[in-house]
């Protein structure tokens, strides 16, 4: 078959598998598009985790976190980002089964999962500012705190928020899709849930760092 | 990795990715108590600070905390983003951003002995 023949019969019928690649297997370009994307911007959480392990082991005096910070509640956000990787899971698994109801619902209760941590996260953002902790200037209980405490506590918690924003976006734009029932034709139709699924693990992923070495040390 | 393991690795994928129903099943049961486990070692982490003040060092506290919270990133990456079933390639792909830690400890270790 001559170039002219695929490039119709690809426009013809809808792509039913992927190609075997000797290297990344039955894994699409567009997963392995994403693991680079998620393998660069885990390096940038790993740059400002790094720049803040330096600042904190280099300075005089460096408040707990547990005193300051809202542990149990930090850890019931963490809980709900859990839960929302384990019904995006779901949502992979109902678009591959070509469930629709299934798949618009799983979507739903991330996206409310992950509304309800960025919830969380203002709430606890202006309960700190209130309390005296700003992003150059701190002070606790009438004493003045190393700013640097503030400023990597925001610049970290909030780099990793805009990623839980940026991925609600992301996984409303793919619920309006599966609404059309664009994720559910079987084949490959149902990728574009499982890279959402990726990068909405991957928020999940480095919360779980950023609660330990933020929150917990 | 033994011809056997692949088969049942790629089974496991097969399931993962729309296979039978039963196999189906399995994943959704390893999907649960990933998901169990998540939860209890995050109960855990929060109840560590709690205690470390009375029966461990600093040092101890630390380790912990960084080994429980590396193992739970672990448990999201391998089966919730699937590299458990994915070629090899991906997996070195998707562990690049661990060598952020090995610059960390070595940069540790040029300050500890300088």
């Amino acid at each position: 078959m001559d170039s002219g023949h695929v490039a119709a019969a690809d426009h013809a019928a809808p792509q039913t598998s992927v190609p075997e690649d000797p290297h990344f297997g039955k894994a699409s370009g567009g997963k392995v598009g994403m693991w680079i994307f998620i393998a660069q911007d885990g390096m940038s959480f790993g740059g400002l985790l790094f720049a803040y392990g330096i600042l904190r082991a280099t300075a005089t005096e460096w408040p707990v976190p547990s005193d300051i910070l809202g542990i149990a509640l930090t850890a019931i956000a963490t809980f709900i980002l859990i839960c929302s990787s384990l019904s995006m899971v779901f949502a992979v698994e109902a678009a591959e089964k070509r469930d629709q109801v299934g798949l618009v619902r799983w979507l739903m209760v991330t996206i409310a999962g992950g509304l309800l941590f960025l919830g969380v996260q203002v709430w606890e953002y202006m309960h700190l500012v209130h309390a005296g902790i700003g992003f150059a200037e701190c002070t606790w209980e009438g004493e003045t705190v190393n700013s640097l405490f503030g400023s990597t506590f925001y610049a970290v918690t909030g780099f990793h928020g805009m990623h839980v924003t940026a991925g609600v976006i992301y996984l409303m734009c793919i619920l309006r899709g599966a609404m059309k029932g664009k994720y559910t034709q079987g084949g490959t139709s149902s990728s574009p849930v499982e890279l959402v699924g990726l990068f909405w693990h991957f928020v999940d992923l480095v919360w779980i760092l950023v609660f330990t070495f933020i929150y917990l040390l | 990795m033994t011809d056997q393991t692949t088969t049942t690795d790629e089974s496991a994928a097969e399931a993962g990715h729309g296979g039978h129903a039963e196999g189906e099943q399995t994943m959704r049961g390893l999907y649960i108590t990933i998901f169990l486990t998540l939860g209890l070692l995050t109960v855990f982490e929060v109840y560590i600070p709690e205690v470390y003040s009375a029966a461990w060092s600093g040092t101890t506290k630390m380790l912990l905390l960084t080994f429980l919270a590396f193992a739970k990133a672990g448990l999201v990456a391998t089966y919730f983003m699937h590299l458990k079933w994915e070629k090899p390639w991906l997996r070195w792909i998707g562990l690049m951003p661990i060598y952020m830690g090995v610059a960390l400890i070595l940069i540790m270790l040029e300050t500890m002995y300088r």
